[in-house]
């Protein structure tokens, strides 16, 4: 049964809409069950990204009548200091949170698909963080990190060393949110890598093995290579992933000190829903978009496609 | 047969779905109270008051049922602009005097002079009742006035032998200085740095220190920046050197920790909204006072955010149902003593008047800062200038910057803003 339907599989026919199981009409009753969810991802999602975009030629304050400007929104944002300067907070995110979120998944997964004895209470403990909501996250730590009263800083004076100004600093504000968002998120790349790492016949160890292979060795030139393309997954995501952040940085400081840690969204939010500026905010997101889209692009056609 | 009926049954589950909405619909009342909606954005220890007062409004006559939403803050106005502009609000809703600007140039907002009368309108506070004035017409009446006011710790300013509440700028240095060699406490607790919650107080006290010098901050046309010159140098020179020269006020406070540095008896003098009456007067042991906030630099001013209650255009108005909200407004406003409860100050006169009002502690104390609230500057740019302005004041005071180039970088950069509108 098995080998049929792999059969299936590789053979040409099936993709041009030959039955599996002769006598059902797959095509037609996988369409009309697409057809709810399609119906409303088109109104939700596809609807709202083509009128954003028509949008961001316009000046438009919700409730007054839409003032067509043309290119007017997207020349002055190209002019606007804050815009970069909030472009610039958010790559630092990027820079900061990439390295550090990959590697910290990949320790988290070699832990746990290894053979110590403590692998599923681990398992459980580098994922619970992930599914807390952001608000929840972003507060507790916020209070962590408070300068006068946080508990960091108490244990820090305890100690005999002095108050450190974990958000209030604008050297260390970005690496204070990042900190959080390590202990937030890592357990997601750590499932990713973990999935790949499986993946991995166990032939390949045992040969390892048997030719004398040191542990590190057997990392650098096997575990690492034969998980190439989850790597190149989840840099992918990761990159995507911190180019929307916004969330934890607004609720942990707000997006400052002194405005330092504004990151894009959080001004694209700012303009459009305080300063009810709406197709300058459209405009600011679909370069967000772009700018994501290209660098997405790029790293899956340098990094991507290689022999699978 | 099993898959006719698995459809039957998946049918039925699905136009059960078409019900969904026929639960809102309750069947129309031709008598009966008439019943209003009101969306609230009070949460917290003002949303258990307001929701207190809603009740006793529904319980003290039986025409008018109001029910209550309450919407969290953060999308508040989000919801309510959505909704205004599908013409679906509700019959009543709270909008900020500093907001007001959002929505009365697109006819948001029922003007309101035809249906209340003279008698009631006389009886509101002046200043707060005019704020809410835009072109000659009424747009919404003033709920409360919650101006920034001070707070002084009793028990601190004994031990350091102050027994006058200072009220210059330099009286104020003078003595949180005293409060320092005399007991080690912080003389001032104002915040200056974002955390949660943004370092507003800096652009409160230096709009009001501007008026208090005969200035303002915006022109008044509300096109340029006013606050480049003299006036906004003895402001901001002040805010910062109590920091970084006097080393009175702590550097890099933000908001939640100033309150709970006063909370905890290590403070002088605190400066916030009236808002913080509430938290603070549930403190065991705090040996408090209130005041108005001190004419620093001249001319009593304080820099004050309005509740005000305003009625939405519907796509059917209904005449009964406005002459309801009026009437809710009405018993809202005259009942402000219930109100002042969450601190802050109400806006009907014959509300100051009533005795359970004067026995409130603490706050008719403050109750005369309604009359110097300064009005926020009537730009669709505010929140912009507001938010970027405490960006700026915050570096200033905390990095201690030259006092002119940050106001001429500050005035640069709000004459951009302005610009954009």
């Amino acid at each position: 049964m098995v080998q049929d339907l792999l059969r299936c599989r590789s053979e040409p026919n099936v993709l041009q809409g030959y039955p599996m199981i002769p006598g059902n009409k797959d095509k037609r009753d996988g369409i009309l069950f697409s057809l709810p969810y399609l119906a409303v991802f088109t109104l939700f999602m596809i609807y709202p990204l083509l009128f954003g975009f028509f949008i961001s030629f316009f000046k438009w304050d919700i409730l007054s009548t839409a003032k067509f400007v043309g290119l007017k929104n997207y020349t002055d944002l190209f002019k606007d200091a804050k815009f970069y300067s909030s472009l610039w907070h958010t790559l630092q995110f990027v820079l900061i949170t990439t390295p550090i979120l990959l590697m910290m998944g990949f320790a988290m997964a070699l832990a746990v698909t290894g053979k110590s004895p403590l692998k599923g209470v681990m398992e459980t403990v580098f994922f619970v963080p992930y599914i807390f909501s952001m608000t929840v996250v972003a507060t507790l730590w916020a209070w962590l990190m408070q300068k006068d009263f946080g508990i960091f800083n108490q244990v820090l004076v305890s100690m005999g060393a002095g108050r450190v100004s974990w958000l209030t600093n604008e050297k260390y504000a970005m690496w204070s949110v990042s900190l959080a968002t390590f202990w937030w998120t890592a357990g997601f790349n750590m499932v990713l890598f973990s999935a790949g790492i499986k993946q991995i016949p166990q032939e390949i160890y045992e040969s390892a093995h048997m030719d004398g292979a040191r542990p590190w060795q057997v990392l650098t030139h096997i575990t690492i290579p034969l998980i190439s393309s989850t790597t190149v997954l989840c840099l992918i995501l990761q990159v995507i992933a911190s180019f929307n952040v916004f969330g934890q940085v607004y609720v942990m400081t707000g997006g400052g000190p002194s405005g330092s840690t504004r990151v894009l969204i959080q001004y694209i939010y700012e303009t459009g829903f305080r300063y009810y500026k709406m197709g300058y905010s459209a405009a600011m997101s679909y370069v967000l978009f772009f700018i994501i889209l290209l660098v997405s692009v790029v790293q899956y056609l340098t990094l991507g496609r290689k022999k699978d | 047969m099993k898959k006719k009926l698995t459809l039957a049954l998946v049918l039925l589950l699905a136009t059960g779905m078409l019900f969904a909405q026929g639960a809102q619909e309750q069947g129309a009342q031709p008598s009966g109270p008439i019943e209003l909606t009101f969306w609230s954005l009070f949460t917290g220890g003002d949303g258990e008051f307001f929701d207190a007062m809603i009740k006793e409004f529904n319980a003290s006559q039986n025409e008018i049922v109001m029910r209550n939403d309450m919407v969290k803050f953060d999308n508040y106005y989000t919801k309510l602009t959505t909704a205004l502009s599908a013409k679906t609000a509700p019959d009543v809703v709270v909008v900020h005097q500093g907001n007001l600007l959002n929505y009365v140039p697109s006819g948001s907002l029922l003007p309101l002079d035809g249906y209340v009368d003279k008698s009631m309108l006389e009886d509101f506070q002046e200043a707060p009742l005019e704020a809410c004035r835009f072109d000659g017409k009424l747009y919404s009446l003033p709920f409360d006035v919650h101006p920034i006011v001070m707070y002084y710790n009793k028990d601190i300013l004994k031990a350091a032998g102050i027994t006058t509440i200072p009220s210059t700028a330099e009286e104020f240095t003078k003595a949180a200085k005293q409060v320092k060699d005399k007991t080690g406490k912080w003389g001032m607790a104002i915040d200056n740095t974002t955390g949660t919650y943004k370092a507003y107080t800096l652009t409160r006290l230096f709009m009001s220190m501007m008026a208090q010098q005969g200035g303002s901050l915006l022109s008044d046309d509300t096109k340029k920046a006013n606050f480049n010159n003299a006036y906004g140098e003895k402001a901001l020179t002040w805010l910062k050197d109590l920091v970084n020269k006097d080393k009175v006020n702590p550097n890099e406070l933000d908001y939640d920790a100033a309150m709970n540095m006063f909370k905890l008896g290590d403070a002088a003098f605190y400066f916030n909204g009236v808002w913080a009456t509430g938290t603070l007067e549930n403190v065991e042991g705090l040996n408090f006072g209130a005041a108005p906030l001190p004419a620093f630099m001249g001319k009593s001013a304080a820099w004050a955010g309005s509740h005000t209650l305003a009625i939405p255009v519907q796509k059917n108005q209904d005449p009964k149902k406005v002459a309801a909200a009026i009437k809710f407004i009405d018993w809202m406003t005259s009942h402000g003593e219930l109100w002042a409860k969450a601190g802050h100050i109400p806006t009907r006169k014959s509300v100051t008047r009533k005795a359970e009002y004067k026995a409130l502690p603490y706050r008719a104390d403050y109750g005369a800062a309604a009359a110097f609230a300064l009005p926020t500057p009537r730009t669709a740019a505010w929140e912009e200038i507001y938010g970027t302005m405490s960006d700026m004041l915050e570096k200033a005071v905390t990095k201690n910057q030259d006092t002119k180039s940050a106001l001429s970088e500050m005035e640069k950069t709000i004459n951009a803003i302005i610009a954009t509108y």
